[in-house]
C-alpha cells in the first residue's frame, strides 16, 4: 500500500503543478500549455499505476477501496503541506516516485 | 441552490455533526468496547477451542433455550460472547455473557455498552424504534442534498482544489470547509448514500412489497436462508461437538472466519448449527452467507451465499459503509475521513454564524437568532466532545459492581451534554468556546491516567502486554487532548485580538 500511497501523492503533485497559480507560486513562472497537458497526463498515469498495484495486491474490490482511500489521503496531505511549506510539499512529490520504486522493489 | 445549502445545512447541522462524529468513533467500536471492559483477557485467537468452551458453558447454563448464539473472538474482539433468549418476563429479550475464550470461564467484566453505545447512537440517536432510524435517515437525505447543492454553491472547489489559506479569518473557514469537503468527496458521497441503502427496506417498502408479492418476509428469507429453522421435533438428541463442525466448516470454506455460530433447538433431534461468515472476509456485506449443519449427525445441510445482482450491489454499499473488511491502515483512513466529514459539517456551522455576526458586530447585544445558533454551535460541537469524555470518564469512575452501571454511563453522557448546553446558553461566546474546549482537553488527557489508577490495564500495562486496542484508545485520547488544547489556545488568542476596537471598526460595513 505504501507504493500506491507514494504514487498517488506524486500524481497529485503533478496535478497541482499543472495549475497556474501553484506553478507560479512554487517555481516562479507560468507553465506552458504543453507542460500543463504533460503534467496532467503524468498525474493520470501515476494514479492508474497506483490503482493497478493495490488491485493486483489485494483483489479488485478491496484494492479499489484502498486506491480511492489512499488518493483522498494523499491529496489531503499535499494540501496540508502546501498551505504551510509549498516547496517541501512538491519536493516530497518529486521524491515520491523514486521512493515508490525503492519500496516496490524492496 | 446556495439558499438550500445554507438553510438545510444549518437546520440539520448539529444532528449531522453528532451522527458523523459518533459514526467515526464506531469504526473503532470493538476497540472502544474492549477499552470499556479492560477485565476481558486478550488471548491468541483460537476459534476451535473457543467454540468447545462455549458449547460446554451453554449446555450447563442454557440447556432449555431455543437458540444459542455464539460470537467467537476475533483479532479485534477479545471476549467469547454467548447469548440466548431470556425466559419471558425477564426484562430484556436476551441474556449475554462474556467468556474467557481459552478457559470458558465467565469473565467478571464491568457492565458497559462501550463502543456499542456510539454505534447505536449513530443511527438510532437513543430514540425508540423506528423513530431514531427515520430521523437518522432524514438527516442522511438532507446530507445528500447538502452535498450536491454544496458542489454547485461552492463551484470553485475544483478550481481551488489545492487551496487552503490559513490565518485569514472568514476566508480560512471557507477554504477549510471546501477543502475537507472536496478532498474526501468520494467518501462523503459514499457514506451518505450507503447510509440510505442500509435502511432501504424501511425507507422504500413499496418495492419490497411489489417484488415479494406483498409478503416482505420472503425478502428476509432470501437474505438469510438459514435463519428460519423448522420447528423442534420434540425428541431429545445429542448435539454434535462444535469444534468438529468448525473443522468441517473450514474444509468447506478454507480460511473463512465466522462472526456468529447459531445453534437452533440444542438438545433436540432436529438441532441445526449455522456458521455465519465474518463480514470482514470481503468488501460486500452479505450477512446471510452461512453454512448449515445437522446438529445431531453433523451432515452439511446447506451452503448459502445469497448475493447476486441487486443484493450484491446493496451489500457492496453496506460493506463500504461499515468497513468491516478494513485492516489497521484502512480503518485509520476511515477514521480520518469520518473526522473530515465531521469537520465539514462543523466548519459549515461556524461559517453560517461568523458571516452573520460580522453584520451585527457593532450592536451591543446580537439578535436572538444569532445567540441561539451560537449556543447550539457551542453545545452541539464542543458539548458533544465533552459528553463523549463524560461517558468514558463514567466508565472509569463508576463503581465496578454498581447496579445499572451501563445505563448510568449513558445518563452521564446526556447529563454532561445538558450541562454544556446550559453553560453555552449562558455564555455563547468565544470565551465559552475556550472554557468548554479547555475542560474537554483536560478530561481527555486525564482519561488514560484514570485507566492507570482504576483498572489493571492502564496505558503502560497495555503496551507491556501488547494490548494495542486499549493502548491505541488511550494514545488517541491523548492526541485528542493535544488537539483540543491547541484549538482552545487558538480561539483564546483570536478572542483577545477581537476585543481591540480597531478590528471591529474595520469589519463594520
Amino acid at each position: 500500500m505504501l507504493v500506491a500511497a507514494l504514487l498517488c501523492y506524486a500524481g497529485f503533485g503533478c496535478l497541482c503543478l499543472a495549475m497556474e497559480r501553484h506553478h507560479q507560486g512554487v517555481l516562479g513562472r507560468k507553465p506552458g500549455r504543453l507542460l500543463q497537458v504533460a503534467l496532467r497526463v503524468a498525474a493520470a498515469l501515476l494514479w492508474l499505476v497506483a490503482l493497478a498495484q493495490v488491485m493486483w495486491a489485494a483483489g479488485w474490490a478491496i484494492g479499489l477501496a484502498q486506491g480511492v482511500g489512499l488518493a483522498m489521503a494523499s491529496a489531503g496531505m499535499l494540501v496540508g503541506l502546501l498551505s504551510y511549506w509549498p516547496r517541501l510539499a512538491l519536493g516530497l512529490a518529486a521524491l515520491a516516485i523514486p521512493g515508490a520504486l525503492v519500496a516496490g522493489l524492496a | 441552490m446556495a439558499w438550500l445549502h445554507t438553510w438545510l445545512g444549518l437546520c440539520f447541522g448539529w444532528l449531522l455533526f453528532a451522527i458523523f462524529f459518533t459514526g467515526t468513533l464506531s469504526y473503532f467500536k470493538e476497540e472502544l468496547s474492549h477499552w470499556a471492559q479492560p477485565e476481558v483477557p486478550v488471548r491468541a485467537v483460537d476459534t476451535r477451542t473457543a467454540l468447545g468452551n462455549a458449547q460446554a458453558y451453554l449446555a450447563q447454563q442454557a440447556a432449555q433455550a431455543d437458540t444459542w448464539y455464539i460470537m467467537p473472538p476475533t483479532s479485534r474482539q477479545a471476549a467469547l460472547e454467548v447469548m440466548w433468549q431470556a425466559p419471558p418476563g425477564a426484562g430484556s429479550r436476551f441474556i449475554s455473557k462474556p467468556l474467557d475464550p481459552a478457559s470458558g470461564a465467565l469473565v467478571a467484566a464491568r457492565d458497559s455498552k462501550g463502543g456499542d453505545f456510539f454505534y447505536r447512537f449513530h443511527y438510532e440517536l437513543e430514540l425508540n424504534y423506528p423513530f431514531g432510524r427515520w430521523l437518522a435517515s432524514a438527516a442522511a437525505l438532507v446530507m445528500l442534498i447538502a452535498l450536491v447543492s454544496g458542489i454547485i454553491t461552492h463551484k470553485k472547489i475544483f478550481k481551488e482544489f489545492f487551496t487552503f489559506r490559513p490565518g485569514k479569518g472568514q476566508r480560512s473557514w471557507l477554504d477549510g470547509h471546501n477543502a475537507v469537503a472536496v478532498l474526501a468527496l468520494p467518501f462523503h458521497v459514499m457514506i451518505t448514500y450507503s447510509g440510505l441503502v442500509i435502511f432501504m427496506a424501511m425507507l422504500l417498502p413499496v418495492t419490497l412489497m411489489t417484488v415479494y408479492k406483498g409478503e416482505p418476509a420472503g425478502f428476509y428469507q432470501a437474505l438469510f436462508p438459514n435463519a428460519f429453522p423448522a420447528p423442534a421435533k420434540g425428541e431429545p438428541g445429542t448435539l454434535v461437538a462444535l469444534p468438529d463442525l468448525y473443522d468441517q466448516a473450514q474444509r468447506q470454506w478454507p480460511g473463512a472466519r465466522f462472526s456468529r455460530v447459531e445453534v437452533q433447538h440444542p438438545g433436540d433431534q432436529g438441532a441445526r448449527v449455522v456458521f455465519y461468515r465474518h463480514g470482514g472476509d470481503r468488501v460486500a456485506y452479505l450477512p446471510g452467507a452461512s453454512l448449515a449443519f445437522d446438529g445431531v449427525t453433523g451432515q452439511l445441510i446447506e451452503s448459502a451465499i445469497p448475493g447476486d445482482g441487486a443484493m450484491l450491489v446493496a451489500g457492496g454499499f453496506y460493506g463500504l459503509h461499515m468497513g468491516q473488511f478494513a485492516g489497521p491502515v484502512e480503518r485509520w483512513l476511515y477514521f480520518v475521513f469520518g473526522l473530515s466529514g465531521t469537520a465539514m459539517v462543523g466548519t459549515g456551522l461556524v461559517l453560517w454564524l461568523t458571516k452573520r455576526q460580522l453584520k451585527h458586530a457593532r450592536e451591543a447585544r446580537p439578535p436572538f437568532g444569532l445567540r441561539l445558533v451560537a449556543t447550539l454551535n457551542l453545545a452541539g460541537m464542543a458539548g458533544l466532545l465533552l459528553a463523549v469524555a463524560g461517558f468514558l470518564t463514567a466508565n472509569r469512575l463508576l463503581p465496578v459492581h454498581m447496579v445499572g452501571r451501563a445505563e448510568w454511563e449513558v445518563r452521564v453522557f446526556f447529563l454532561t451534554w445538558l450541562v454544556s448546553l446550559l453553560y453555552a446558553a449562558w455564555r455563547p461566546t468565544r470565551q465559552g468556546w475556550v472554557h468548554q474546549l479547555s475542560v474537554a482537553a483536560v478530561l481527555y488527557a486525564v482519561l488514560p491516567l484514570l485507566g492507570m489508577v482504576t483498572t489493571a490495564r492502564g496505558l503502560p500495562q497495555a503496551i507491556a502486554v501488547q494490548d494495542w486496542a486499549i493502548a491505541g484508545v488511550d494514545l488517541t485520547l491523548l492526541g485528542a487532548a493535544c488537539m483540543l488544547a491547541w484549538l482552545a489556545r487558538k480561539v483564546a488568542v483570536k478572542s483577545a485580538t477581537r476585543v481591540a476596537p480597531a478590528r471591529v471598526a474595520r469589519v463594520a460595513p
